[in-house]
Parts: structure tokens; C-alpha cells; sequence
């Protein structure tokens, strides 16, 4: 039960700031929107005529999926520098639940919360571009299950980099552009990325929200990649959080930054 | 009265980013504290306090020595120690400050595992306390300094746990606020069994609420003892007399000899002497040099020892007290 009690207490805090800060909330869907809207007018202008609906759709699926991993990825590297430099850190690595169990608890807040604007933006684009994409949730709710678990996974690294290195702000820049070539390139061009975090399963949902494939399309073994993907890179992660934790506790890098 | 935390030969260095030297901020430090005490935790900027309470609360990892917190060692089963533990390190920047008082409150009991009904009386108990019941529903960056501080503190208390370490917990509050902060912190002790360890450099706040010191220097403890033994043994040792003229030299020179420190204020009118003595009986010593020359002693007093001076004279190393608690 202390899990639930945890993961109530951080979804409530995540959308208090959320709606505290409410117009960077608002800002940070109006610039998403805008810049689907430039894309989209890029395609509808440059691109070629005989593949404009493919590619809308494609960029739709691509963009919604860059948006989500910024927002848990990069987010959790911000919160991290912005609690160490308000004084929160140490309090929360006071608590006998752990911080990872903390951030965990954190990453699936906003998660949680992201999904449901990411849900309406999604709508937004679709009605913007009159492309339907075939939202099949029974074929599409586990491969998302599977690849946000990586993603948080990758959330969990990012996390213990930001507890030891003060400059991450210049990495977490960065970042978003390697995001960007995890969810924008597809397998069928670098087949060998499938060994890289959540690229498997951006795959799959764009082939059942494009292809509209379903759940008896999906092979055994692709599911398999995926679970093992979404396991790899969840111990990997956490493997590094707790290593960098340790030499944070070791250096005496939980406050002052 | 049973042992709650027990810190022994702890160490802990830190390398110089650019020199690469290694500076000991915590040198062989040792104490322990009872179950129900108040325990001040004392010492200069960079004597090594705060790293001593950060080890204590596991958030940093020492190079060597043992800490135990109730029995469990904080090193081998961190998480366990810490159910026993809640701190102030911070004061109100260990708050969010766009979350009001009740949203803190909650946030805090849930990160412990706490749901939201099994904390509710508790925080309504607290906000009474601590005259917040008004500002529950306020940002906390709309709260004043004093406000903030205390419900800092609340957050600790509202763990429930036995130890609350409470790193300059009156720093940047009025004297009202200070005063009332004081007087939460007597009550927990007595009336909820909580053992405190408060790190400050407000004299009269350690003089008043603490049982007992350790006074760290230079990352070593250089006294371990109750308040009152500490203000005892300087007071009865210091002197100062007003004469009715002035000292010759010969008699400065056997004071001298006698009483290695004294200081001597020469005034034609009205000179003062200062002397410590190391013996109550070495007064007479002292008067047989004034009497010699028939110098008039117009007044004696025995200087009034404050806290803050004998914590000085500790720290400057003028006072060299045995270690370890007396009775």
C-alpha cells in the first residue's frame, strides 16, 4: 500500500505545479502545436503529392512520440537540477521509501499526465490534418506499456547524470535531438536501432496506427524484442541511477549546485 | 537512558578540485546521544557539523566509522535507519514553493508512504501547534520567513520518527517567532519522546533548549559535555576586580608569573584586573600581591559566563576540557 499512498502523493504534486504553472503548461502545447503546424505545412507545400497523406501520417505518429519522450526524458533530468537547487533533493532522499522509488513514482505521474495531453494533441493534429490513424487501443495499449518502460528506463540514467553533473542543461539540449532520431528514424532504414531504447516500439504503433496492422499481426518474436527491450533498458537504467546516487552520496552532490 | 544514535570514529575527506588535496572535514568524531535529550551540535563555519548531520541522516556516505540510529547501522540498512529519522537541513528551501502549506504537508507524508487519511490528524494536530491552521491553504512562497521555517519544521515532525535534526533552525527568524519555535521544540521532547539534535550558532537557542553539546573543531570533537557543568567550570574561575589605582610594575611582574592570562586595564582613577584561576583558593594569591603594596580594591566580581564565551574560549583552544559527557 506505501506504493500507492507514494504514487497518489506524486501524481496530485505533479498536476498542483502543472496547473500552478499553468501557462507554461498552455505555452509548452501552443509551441508543440505550432511547430506540428509548420511540419505540416512543410509536407502540404514541398513534399510530393502522391505520398502527402503517408507522410502526414507519419509525421503525426513521429511528433506525438518525440513530444512524449522529451517530456518524460528530459523532464525528469530538469527536476532533478531544480530540486537540488531549491533544497528538496535531500529531503526527498531522506524518505524510507528511497529515491528511486520516488522518481519512479514521479516518472509515472507525469507520464500518466503527459499521456492525456498528449491524447488531446493528437486529436488536435488529426482534426488540423483530416488523417484518421487507426487507434486500435487493445493492439496499441501494451506495445505502449512496453516502450514507455524503457523510456523511463532511459528517464532513470538521465536522473542519476543530472544528480553528479551540474552542467547537464547543455546535454539535456542535446538530447532532444537524439530523441528526435530514436522516434523519427524508422526500422526498415537502420534495422540495427531495434537494440537501441523504445525505437522497437514506436515501430510497432506506427505500423498499427498507419498500416493499421493488428494484435494477430504483431509476431510473437516482435513482442518478445520489445519485452526484452522494456527490461533491458528499465534495470539498466535504474542500475545507473543507483550507481550514480551512490557517488553522489560519496562526493556529497545531493544539495549546493 | 537508553542509547538512540551512537556515532563512532567517523571520518570523512574531500578532494580539492584543483589541488587534489584531500581536506578531513569529519576527523575521528564520536558521540552519542539518549533517548529524549536535546543535543546541541556546535561549532565554527567548516568545523565539520553539517557533514556530521548529513551522515547521520545516510545522505552522505562516510569513509570510515559506524552510525547507528536506533540500533540499525545507517550504513548496511540506510533505508531502515532513516524510518527512524526526519531533518531540517535546509529551512524553508527544503519546501515547494508553489504547493501551499496542506499540499506540502501531504506530499511529504505520502513520499514516506503515508496515506492521506492516516496523516490527516496528524497535520491537523500540527497545524494547531504551530499557529498555521489559518495559512493551510496559502503558498508557501506567500508565507513569511518564520511561517516557512515552521512548517519546515512541521515536515519533520510529521514523519513521526524518534530523531529530528534540525540544522540552524531559528536562522533569519524575529525574536517572537524564534521564541515560539523554541517552545515547539521543548514540547516535542517532552510530550512526544522525541530526541533532538539541533545544529546552530544562536548561543542563547543552544543554551536554552539543550541538555548537552558536542563541540566540534577542525573536524574533531573538542568537548562532549551538559551546558550547566560547562557554564559551572568558567564560572566560578573568573574574576574581575576594580582597583582604586594603578598596579606597580613589580606587582604586574609577580602577577604575571602567578596568573599567565590575566588582563590588567591600568586607570589612574580605576584600574580592572581580569584573571582566571585555574583554583578558587588562588584568590588569596592574588591579594597578597594587591595587599604588598596596599593598592585599594574597590570592587569583585565573578564575571558572568555566558554561553557564547565559553563556547569561544573552546573553540580558540584557550580551555582545554576533558571529552566525554560527565555526570
Amino acid at each position: 500500500m506505501q506504493w500507492v499512498h507514494l504514487l497518489n502523493a506524486n501524481v496530485q504534486k505533479e498536476y498542483l505545479e502543472m496547473k500552478r504553472y499553468l501557462p507554461n503548461t498552455i505555452a509548452l502545447i501552443v509551441t508543440f502545436y505550432a511547430i506540428f503546424l509548420g511540419m505540416f505545412a512543410g509536407i502540404q507545400i514541398i513534399g510530393d503529392p502522391a505520398s502527402q497523406d503517408v507522410n502526414t501520417q507519419y509525421a503525426i505518429v513521429n511528433y506525438i512520440f518525440w513530444f512524449l519522450s522529451i517530456m518524460i526524458m528530459q523532464n525528469i533530468g530538469w527536476e532533478i537540477t531544480n530540486e537540488a537547487m531549491r533544497g528538496t533533493l535531500e529531503q526527498l532522499c531522506m524518505s524510507p521509501m528511497g529515491l528511486w522509488r520516488i522518481l519512479s513514482a514521479r516518472l509515472f505521474s507525469s507520464t500518466f499526465l503527459y499521456l492525456i495531453i498528449i491524447v488531446v494533441l493528437l486529436v488536435g493534429t488529426m482534426l488540423t490534418t483530416g488523417q484518421w490513424l487507426n487507434i486500435d487501443v487493445v493492439t496499441i495499449l501494451p506495445i505502449m506499456l512496453l516502450t514507455l518502460v524503457s523510456m523511463i528506463g532511459v528517464g532513470f540514467m538521465i536522473a542519476g547524470i543530472s544528480i553528479i553533473w551540474k552542467q547537464v542543461q547543455a546535454f539535456l539540449q542535446i538530447l532532444q535531438f537524439i530523441l528526435a532520431g530514436l522516434t523519427f528514424i524508422p526500422l526498415s532504414v537502420a534495422p540495427l536501432m531495434v537494440f537501441l531504447p523504445f525505437v522497437k516500439g514506436v515501430d510497432l504503433v506506427r505500423n498499427v496506427m498507419i498500416k493499421g496492422w493488428s494484435f494477430q499481426e504483431i509476431s510473437g518474436v516482435d513482442f518478445l524484442i520489445l519485452g526484452f527491450n522494456a527490461i533491458f533498458y528499465f534495470i539498466l537504467g535504474l542500475g545507473v541511477f543507483l550507481f550514480c546516487e551512490r557517488i553522489a552520496m560519496r562526493k556529497g552532490l545531493l544539495a549546493h549546485y | 537512558m537508553e542509547t538512540i544514535i551512537e556515532v563512532k570514529h567517523l571520518k570523512k575527506a574531500y578532494k580539492k578540485r584543483k589541488s587534489k588535496e584531500y581536506v578531513h572535514a569529519v576527523n575521528d568524531v564520536s558521540f552519542q546521544v539518549k533517548k529524549g535529550e536535546i543535543v546541541g551540535l556546535l561549532g565554527p563555519n567548516g568545523a565539520g557539523k553539517t557533514t556530521t548531520i548529513k551522515m547521520i541522516c545516510g545522505l552522505l556516505i562516510p569513509d570510515s566509522g559506524e552510525i547507528y540510529v536506533n540500533g540499525v547501522d545507517n550504513q548496511k540498512k540506510r533505508l531502515e535507519a532513516l524510518k527512524h529519522i526526519s531533518a531540517v537541513l535546509e529551512g524553508n528551501r527544503n519546501l515547494y514553493w508553489r504547493l501551499t502549506v496542506r499540499e506540502n504537508l501531504n506530499y511529504f507524508a505520502g513520499n514516506r508512504g503515508v496515506s492521506k487519511k492516516e496523516a490527516a490528524e496528524r497535520i491537523e494536530d500540527l497545524l494547531e501547534k504551530f499557529n498555521l491552521k489559518e495559512k493551510e491553504n496559502e503558498l508557501v512562497n506567500r508565507l513569511s520567513r518564520g511561517m516557512q521555517q515552521k512548517l519546515a519544521i512541521m515536515v519533520a515532525m510529521l514523519a513521526d520518527s524518534e530523531i529530528i535534526l534540525l540544522d540552524e533552525p531559528t536562522l533569519g527568524l524575529d525574536v517572537e517567532t524564534g521564541y515560539e519555535v523554541r517552545e515547539l521544540l521543548r514540547d516535542f521532547v517532552s510530550n512526544y519522546n522525541r530526541t533532538i539534535i539541533i545544529s546552530s550558532h544562536d548561543m542563547d537557542v543552544i543554551q536554552d533548549l539543550c541538555d548537552r553539546t558536542v563541540i566540534i573543531n577542525e573536524g574533531k570533537v573538542v568537548t562532549n559535555d551538559k551546558i550547566e557543568n560547562l557554564l559551572q567550570l568558567f564560572q566560578v574561575r573568573a574574576y574581575t576586580i576594580t582597583l582604586g589605582g594603578l598596579l606597580s610594575d613589580e606587582q604586574q611582574r609577580q602577577l604575571l608569573q602567578k596568573f599567565p592570562q590575566f588582563e590588567y586595564t591600568p586607570d589612574t582613577v580605576e584600574s580592572t584586573l581580569k584573571v582566571n584561576l585555574l583554583r578558587s583558593e588562588e584568590i588569596y594569591d592574588l591579594f597578597d600581591v594587591l595587599k604588598k603594596e596596599n593598592t585599594p580594591v574597590e570592587a569583585i566580581d565573578r564575571a558572568t559566563v555566558n554561553f557564547e564565551n565559553v563556547f569561544m574560549k573552546i573553540v580558540k583552544g584557550e580551555f582545554n576540557h576533558a571529552m566525554g559527557p560527565s555526570s
